[in-house]
């Protein structure tokens, strides 16, 4: 179908496209055009862009809604490049731009047949697809169903078989049992018996059912067997039966009606468990349980036995006492305190594999205290060699692990340090610098200058050789109950005039109400004064901002006092956050030692506290810090006795 | 005119020194804290010489040196490591020199001296 609303260039265009083979329609507006399209549903539709009533757009969104596979190509006047996208953006297939040349007209035709091919050859290949998928299935369904049948029909001709066969062969699967077994028929007559049974109580094939009982009213057809075959069901008693050296043996009798085809009752199958037997068997069993148990129980490690969904389902003694009796619990929740497997889990690996593993990890006990440990996994199988349960023994290293941190992190003291120091010392070279050239040219900025950058390089050294002795000195927490809104004040008071000089603003926010809690006030104030330097050395080191703030509020929950010092400084990447509290790690190049938030860290976990950071690169960070109103028992008692002494209200 | 040097640290305080001393003895001076804002004042400020830490967050001052040198404009420029660190020799291959911090002013006055000649008397 052509479409334009010029009568000349409709007139020659129905020449061209006629020569070249096609059934033209014509219409002068995209109106008329789509009553014809209704009509005739053309494959192709020519048509100008420009035209009265329904511009060519409408037209062609109008028909690619009808029809979208109709070819659409669009004739464009020069300049009509907007419209021109536009169209395609509609679905246009192609667009000529006037005046019109035969052979570009030609080649858009071409372009469009090879699209209307294409798309035929793909439905038609789609269309055989899904045949070809519904007769496969339905081949496999029918498969299926023979397969279903033949299983049925094996199962009965089997089951039959076995019916058939006769009960000596049966019986020989009893003899594995510590259990006298026997098969009896309606005339009471034992007609077989396994092992067990000839070894302690003789042949006693063809004998009367009752044979084998003592003396009494179960020697006779009221025997647990005769009452199975007038019943029709199983029985169970306890009797008496004389062995084959005339030995009284008291048993339990379960009987077992064997049917045939019909509802009668062919055959009673009879079982007497010995019970002197049977408890010899508990005896020794419980005594081997025991020797596990006290293995189990007294070695140094802490072992646990785990189902596939990592609930604990047996833990040793060890074990209960650091991390409670968790039975039922998930591993991962008394372990690691976490809602979800961890990553990794040599448990879940030896599920998987069937393999012993290996690894290393750090769990926290129930007093918060946390243990490196090495970890070994075994699997538990049942018989048939599935892996039910698994095994996991832990050792706990941290001692060791202590040791080695201490003596790693020596050599990265000393390293970090005189790093440090170089570069108190180039800042201090530097006062110095303007000391002296100061007081040279009798410029007093010069000397103030010089003497606050010697102040602030004073303070550096001393905060890092406060905190190396802190480090080198593993110290007893002196607690005593102490106003926190003291010691907030204290705090702030402490960094203000830092924090303000560098145009900073800080504000503190507290709760008037907040009460006590019990602390070592001198290194939690240090602690909290660190982390506030940080926040500052953040705004300081931010170049982005205009103005900075640091906020320091100080809140309470239930048996917590919560810090918060957030900031609008430079922030921290992740890699940075998660390493902030590793020893002599420093994201400040020659500025920091990488010791004072591990000591801060220290100093509130050493309270029973937490410090958890939130921060993003370039919009600042949060530290909270949650300190317990009541220190724990566990953490009172490393408490040296002077400082206890202290505490008397 | 007067000659002009580039002081790279990530230490205010320092830069703040460098950028004084250089300046008292009549040189013109710029700074950047970190690599990025060294490619910029490469680019804005043209120096003659650059004092380069090694010790730098993010791109340390190695890698700044490897990434400069490449480019065809600033390759030429001496560069003079002051550092904490030892100064590795292998990486930066061209330097001037190397000098440990805590720096003798004098020492380092000399070399740049040597290097771009005398600042200008004013």
């Amino acid at each position: 179908m052509l479409v334009d609303d010029e009568e000349d260039i409709r007139d020659v265009l129905d020449i061209s496209l006629s020569d070249l083979g096609y059934k033209v329609f014509t219409a002068k507006n995209g109106e008329e055009a789509f009553q014809i399209f209704r009509n005739v549903n053309p494959p192709i539709v020519l048509t100008d862009i420009r035209m009265p009533i329904m511009d060519g757009i409408e037209l062609l969104q109008k028909i690619k809604k009808e029809n979208t596979d109709t070819e659409v190509i669009m004739i464009t006047g020069h300049g009509d490049m907007d419209l021109a996208i536009k169209s395609l953006k509609y679905e246009a297939t192609d667009f000529i731009t006037k005046p019109i040349n035969d052979e570009v007209l030609g080649f858009a035709l071409e372009r469009a047949h090879e699209r209307i091919s294409m798309r035929q050859r793909i439905r038609e290949y789609t269309e055989n697809l899904e045949e070809m998928v519904r007769e496969k299935s339905a081949r496999l369904v029918e498969v299926e169903r023979l397969i279903a049948v033949g299983q049925v029909i094996e199962g009965l001709s089997s089951a039959t078989r076995n019916i058939a066969e006769d009960f000596e062969g049966g019986i020989t699967y009893f003899n594995e049992l510590p259990c006298l077994v026997s098969i009896h028929n309606r005339d009471l007559e034992v007609v077989a018996t396994n092992q067990l049974y000839k070894e302690r109580l003789g042949d006693k094939i063809g004998c009367n059912s009752w044979d084998a009982y003592k003396e009494g009213a179960g020697r006779s057809a009221k025997c647990p067997v005769g009452k199975t075959f007038h019943t029709g069901k199983g029985q169970r008693s306890k009797e008496t039966i004389q062995d084959v050296n005339g030995k009284e043996v008291p048993v339990i009798v379960h009987t077992a009606p064997i049917r045939s085809g019909e509802s009668d009752v062919e055959l009673v199958l009879e079982i007497s468990a010995d019970i002197t037997e049977m408890n010899r068997l508990q005896e020794e069993l419980r005594t081997t349980q025991q020797r596990y148990q006290q293995l189990f129980d007294e070695v140094p490690c802490y072992i646990s036995v785990q189902d596939g969904k990592l609930k604990l389902v047996a833990t040793n003694r060890q074990f209960k006492e650091d991390f409670g009796d968790e039975i039922g619990s998930y591993c991962y929740s008394v372990y690691k305190h976490r809602n979800e497997p961890c990553p990794d889990c040599p448990v879940v690996k030896t599920f998987e594999s069937g393999e012993s593993q290996q690894s290393e990890t750090v769990v926290t006990s129930k007093t918060g205290e946390q243990y490196n440990v090495l970890t070994w996994t075994a699997p538990i199988r049942k018989a048939d060699g599935e892996i039910t349960q698994v095994m996991e023994m832990s050792t706990n290293i941290t001692q060791i692990r202590r040791l080695q941190d201490h003596l790693s992190s020596l050599g990265l003291l000393i390293g970090s340090v005189s790093h440090g120091i170089k570069g108190i010392m180039t800042g201090l070279d530097g006062g110095m610098y303007w000391l002296d050239t100061g007081m040279e040219k009798g410029n007093q900025e010069r000397i103030e200058k010089g003497w606050d950058v010697i102040k602030l390089m004073v303070g550096r050294l001393k905060n890092m050789v406060l905190n190396l002795l802190y480090y080198a000195k593993e110290r007893d927490l002196s607690w005593k109950r102490t106003d926190v809104l003291s010691l907030a004040k204290d705090v702030a008071s402490t960094v203000e005039p830092k924090i303000k000089g560098y145009s900073i603003e800080f504000i503190h926010d507290f709760d008037r109400s907040i009460g006590k809690f019990e602390v070592d006030t001198s290194v939690v104030s240090s602690a909290l004064i660190n982390i506030l330097e940080n926040a500052m050395d953040a705004c300081i080191e931010d170049k982005s901002k205009k103005s900075h703030k640091i906020i320091f509020s100080v809140t309470q929950d239930k048996d917590h006092i919560v810090f918060d010092i957030h900031d609008n400084g430079m922030g921290m990447d992740r890699e940075t956050r998660e390493n902030i509290f590793t020893l002599f790690f420093s994201s400040k190049g020659s500025k920091g030692t990488g010791l004072g938030l591990f000591v801060s860290n220290k100093i509130i976990q050493q309270h029973g506290g937490s410090i958890k950071v939130d921060s993003t690169p370039g919009q600042g960070s949060h530290f909270n810090i949650r300190m317990p109103k009541v220190l724990p028992d566990i953490l009172k008692n490393k408490v040296n006795k002077n400082a206890q002494s202290l505490t008397i209200e | 005119m007067a000659k002009k040097i580039l002081v790279m640290d990530d230490d205010p305080t320092i830069v703040d020194y460098l950028v004084d001393l250089f300046k008292d003895n009549g040189y013109e001076t710029c700074f950047a804290y970190n690599a990025t804002e060294g490619f910029e004042a490469l680019k804005n400020e043209k120096p003659d010489l650059i004092t380069l830490d090694l010790d730098m967050p993010e791109v340390a001052g190695p890698l700044f040196y490897i990434r400069y040198t490449k480019i065809e404009e600033f390759k030429n420029i001496p560069v003079i490591v002051i550092s904490g660190l030892h100064v590795p020799h292998r990486s930066i291959k061209k330097v001037v020199a190397a000098l440990e911090k805590p720096i003798d002013r004098e020492e380092l006055l000399g070399i740049v001296r040597n290097t771009i000649g005398e600042g200008s008397s004013d």
